[in-house]
């Protein structure tokens, strides 16, 4: 584990909370898939949401954007406070709090343009820029995701025709070039193969100086090395949350100690 | 019971030839057709077809303003049907999908799709012809619209639905708004889908003759005024056809055989265009 | 933060749709999708409308009567219902058995490299326009017909008990019976389409099950995948019967437009659509037009109905299996 990493080095209160759930419950139709969350997740920190699938992980992620808004039978109550506001409130304008808040998924997402109108595509929606600042701003994203020098030469290519881990690089600099305060990842490296899952894992170690990272990730490993608190959530419980370092070597909870250690999930 | 298993066996035997004879009995009819139609409208080509006006019978003459005025028709119904059913498909696919609102209009549609089309063409002859006191290109390429409407809804909600919900989440993410998305990120990943479609749609509408009847009508001489009637292909064919003119039939088939090359060669490039979008 | 991004310039804004053009944009495709519900239904009412004088001047009798008369203004629409009737009977005749045909052959026995090639045939028979086949009747298949097929069937049924009366007749090529042929060729393709996609969406261990008991290749046709698809089969056959009733150019140059009650399948006849083509552009009264407006609204019901039908029996066996149809 990187010197950087070790929570211990890092006094809680250096990293006040940036996002607060409190009393959380979801529901997909009548199945309550959230019961009771209460978590703080601090700036500029990685928070990884470990747990057996299933067990409500992606929903509480999916939550923190309100994507699920785009299913009509999907509902969340409770409190997420980010900056002073409930985002689950009916007056946060959901396109503005996805702008701070971004997400990449599990699966890449290229959409069907030019790798460079990928990553203009938002940034021209939301922002008035020249040519050359426009210019600046993509190489900016593409160099924080890595991807630069692979696809410098060929920025008006198709983005369909790049690997499965470049394009997963891509989908990450579309959403750092519309600068959000926090990104979240969704199982961001489970449908890629062992280098790449190793380039996007160092990527998020250089993030947390600028954003705050929230991670769902079924691989405890990656949880372990990545991310400074750990969250541990099964059947739509949150179980235990505490320093990654803490709770990987003495969770307090039988059920967090069973998981970790292999004996389900 | 070795009886019985012989029995079964020649059952068997007897489908399977019947099945396969009614397969060739299909492939025969069609290069039946296929072979009248190249054949007689191969013989009937001149350069003349192109350049010169329906004729009055045993006079020279060629289909010059009745191809002119099919484009005009065709091409007003593709420009009316396309955006409104590439819209009505977004709203089945993207902003009701799944919902009794979307299983309601989708299966009027489908109704709509196989409605016989010359209860289309009364119905703008109702429309559209009546109240103005004459027909006009402009209620031929209406029908059209009405009947391409349909096929153009369905095969864009298809292609629609096929785009992943992934890629859908992901533009949203972005915080972009639903229109947005929609209009620039699903729409273009569904495009080989959608055009698809339309060319699906406008191979039926050219050789659509029963919705043209009271519409668009004919006429003998060149217009290129839609407010008035046209001449088109699929009328003059049958007008000529169930005349007793020789010089008129040949004229006649060289029409279905210019349809026939057209539609067939559309129906080849949607198959090129499919296979590049499928084979992404 | 005073000035957070996030909150709405107005209050109470709805959240998914709250940003600016969303509800336009929704406006706009919602329109859009209401135009295939106004276009059916405009169709109805404005042929119901247009139909009325006819209905009100004859009442009943426009469904019984045989009298087709534009001089002294009677008529009646007996003549042509029963001919869109009997080609149709006809045409499931011919296109049924050869759909099943086909669609066993490619589910059950072609070769794999022979199937691509085998649909994109049977697709390229639905892409012929239907003017095409109704010139081709007229100048080809008609002909064949007075001159083999006609003289063969006066030949072998003149005493045949109740077939003598459908199958004897002047050979003429042109008739009922031309005209039913083709329209079941017609249909083949709708028909056998549909069919093979829904027999390809049995689930294999269906099948799988039969075969490992001894069945052959008919009987897990016959006992297994047709019982077990029942409700579509008889929708798809549904939607070939709406599409001969109500096609028009195919069977307009081989009907003979005849006015006259022919028992024989071998004579002119008429149907709705065939009538409406060959004489709306000449009727010369307003009771004329509108009888024949009263056709095509009872076409358009008619065939309403019946692809209606079509349409419930496919979407349940589409919603079960998520077959493509």
């Amino acid at each position: 584990m990187s010197e950087a990493l070790a929570p211990e080095a890092h006094p809680e209160a250096a990293y006040p909370p940036k996002i607060q759930v409190r009393d959380l419950d979801f529901f997909y139709g009548g199945r309550h898939a959230l019961k009771g969350i209460n978590l703080d997740v601090p700036a500029h920190r990685t928070t990884a949401i470990i747990g057996p699938s299933g067990c409500g992980k992606s929903t509480l992620l999916r939550t923190l954007n309100r994507i699920f808004d785009l299913y009509p039978g999907q509902r969340a109550t409770g409190q997420v406070m980010f900056e002073g506001r409930n985002l689950l409130s009916p007056e946060i304008m959901v396109t503005e709090l996805r702008r701070e808040i971004g997400m990449v998924f599990q699966k890449p997402t290229p959409f069907p343009l030019s790798i460079r109108d990928n990553v203009a595509f938002a940034l021209r929606h939301f922002e008035r820029l020249s040519r050359g600042e426009l210019a600046d701003r993509i190489e900016a994203a593409l160099r924080q995701a890595a991807l630069w020098d692979e696809v410098k030469d060929k920025l008006g290519a198709s983005a369909l025709g790049l690997s499965g881990g470049q394009q997963q690089r891509l989908s990450l600099a579309r959403t750092l070039a519309v600068r959000p305060q926090v990104i979240l990842l969704d199982e961001p490296t489970s449908a890629l193969d062992p280098i790449s899952t190793l380039k996007i894992e160092e990527l998020l170690n250089n993030l947390v100086r600028d954003f705050t990272v929230v991670i769902v990730t079924h691989n405890l490993q990656q949880a372990a090395r990545c991310s400074h608190q750990t969250v541990f959530m099964y059947e739509g419980e949150l179980v235990e949350a505490g320093p990654t370092e803490t709770l990987f070597t003495l969770p307090t909870q039988r059920r967090t100690a069973d998981y970790i250690s292999g004996r389900f999930g | 019971m070795s009886l019985l298993l012989l029995r079964r066996r020649l059952f068997d035997a007897l489908v399977i030839a019947l099945s396969l004879f009614a397969t060739a009995f299909t492939l025969f009819w069609l290069a039946w057709i296929l072979w009248t139609t190249i054949s007689q409208g191969a013989s009937a080509l001149k350069p003349s077809l192109f350049t010169e006006m329906t004729p009055a019978p045993g006079a020279p003459g060629g289909l010059a303003n009745a191809l002119f005025g099919s484009v005009m028709v065709v091409a007003i119904g593709v420009i009316l049907a396309t955006p409104i059913g590439v819209l009505a498909a977004i709203y089945l696919a993207e902003y009701k999908r799944g919902t009794r609102v979307a299983g309601f209009i989708g299966f009027v549609n489908d109704i709509l799709l196989s409605a016989p089309s010359i209860v289309i063409g009364l119905f703008i002859y109702e429309l559209f012809v009546l109240p103005f006191g004459h027909f006009s290109g402009y209620a031929g390429g209406i029908a059209l619209a009405m009947i391409m409407l349909p096929i153009v809804v369905r095969s864009s909600a298809v292609a629609l639905e096929l785009v992943p919900s992934e890629t859908r989440e992901a533009a949203l993410a972005l915080g972009l708004p639903r229109w947005k998305v929609t209009w620039s990120v699903i729409v273009r990943a569904a495009r080989p889908g959608i055009i698809t479609g339309l060319l699906l749609g406008v191979a039926r509408i050219s050789g659509e003759t029963a919705p043209l009847l009271f519409t668009a009508l004919n006429n003998q001489y060149w217009s290129a005024n839609p407010a008035t009637p046209l001449a088109n292909i699929p009328v003059v064919i049958f007008q000529y056809a169930m005349s007793p003119y020789d010089d008129w039939h040949a004229l006649a088939w060289a029409g279905a055989f210019l349809v026939m090359l057209f539609v067939l060669g559309l129906g080849l490039a949607t198959r090129l265009i499919f296979r590049q979008g499928g084979g992404r | 933060m005073t000035d957070s991004p996030l909150s709405a310039p107005t209050a109470r804004r709805r959240l998914a749709r709250g940003s600016g053009g969303d509800r336009p944009f929704e406006a706009v495709v919602a329109l859009a999708a209401l135009t295939v519900l106004v276009v059916l239904t405009a169709a109805g009412v404005s042929m119901f409308l247009g139909g009325e004088p006819a209905f009100k001047a004859f009442g009943l009798k426009f469904f019984v009567s045989t009298d087709w008369d534009a001089v002294n203004k009677q008529f009646g629409a007996l003549i042509p219902i029963y001919g869109t009737l009997v080609t149709a009977a006809i045409s499931l005749l011919v296109g049924v058995p050869a759909s099943f045909g086909i669609a066993f052959t490619l589910t059950e026995t072609a070769p794999r490299w022979l199937r691509q090639p085998l649909m994109v045939a049977v697709e390229l028979l639905a892409s012929i326009p239907s003017i095409i086949y109704g010139m081709w009747g007229l100048f080809v298949f008609a002909p064949f017909m007075a001159a083999h097929v006609e003289p063969w069937l006066n030949d072998h049924f003149a005493n045949t008990p109740l077939l003598s009366d459908l199958l004897t007749g002047p050979p003429i090529g042109i008739g009922m019976l031309t005209a039913g042929m083709i329209l079941g060729v017609m249909i083949i393709p709708f028909i056998s389409s549909v069919m093979w996609s829904v027999f390809t969406a049995v689930p294999a261990h269906l099948k799988e099950s039969a075969v490992a008991l001894g069945a052959t290749r008919t009987e897990v046709m016959f006992k297994v995948i047709l019982p077990y698809t029942r409700n579509a089969v008889v929708g798809a056959i549904f939607l070939g019967l709406g599409r001969a009733l109500g096609e028009t150019m195919a069977v307009t140059f081989v009907l003979g437009n005849a006015h006259d009650f022919a028992k024989s399948l071998l004579m002119p006849g008429n149907s709705i659509a065939a009538v409406i083509a060959n004489e709306f552009t000449e009727a010369d009264s307003d009771l004329y037009r509108s009888s024949l407006i009263a056709l095509g609204f009872v076409l358009f019901i008619v065939t309403f109905l019946v692809l209606a039908a079509a349409r419930l029996l496919l979407a349940r066996l589409q919603r079960i299996e998520g077959a493509k149809v």
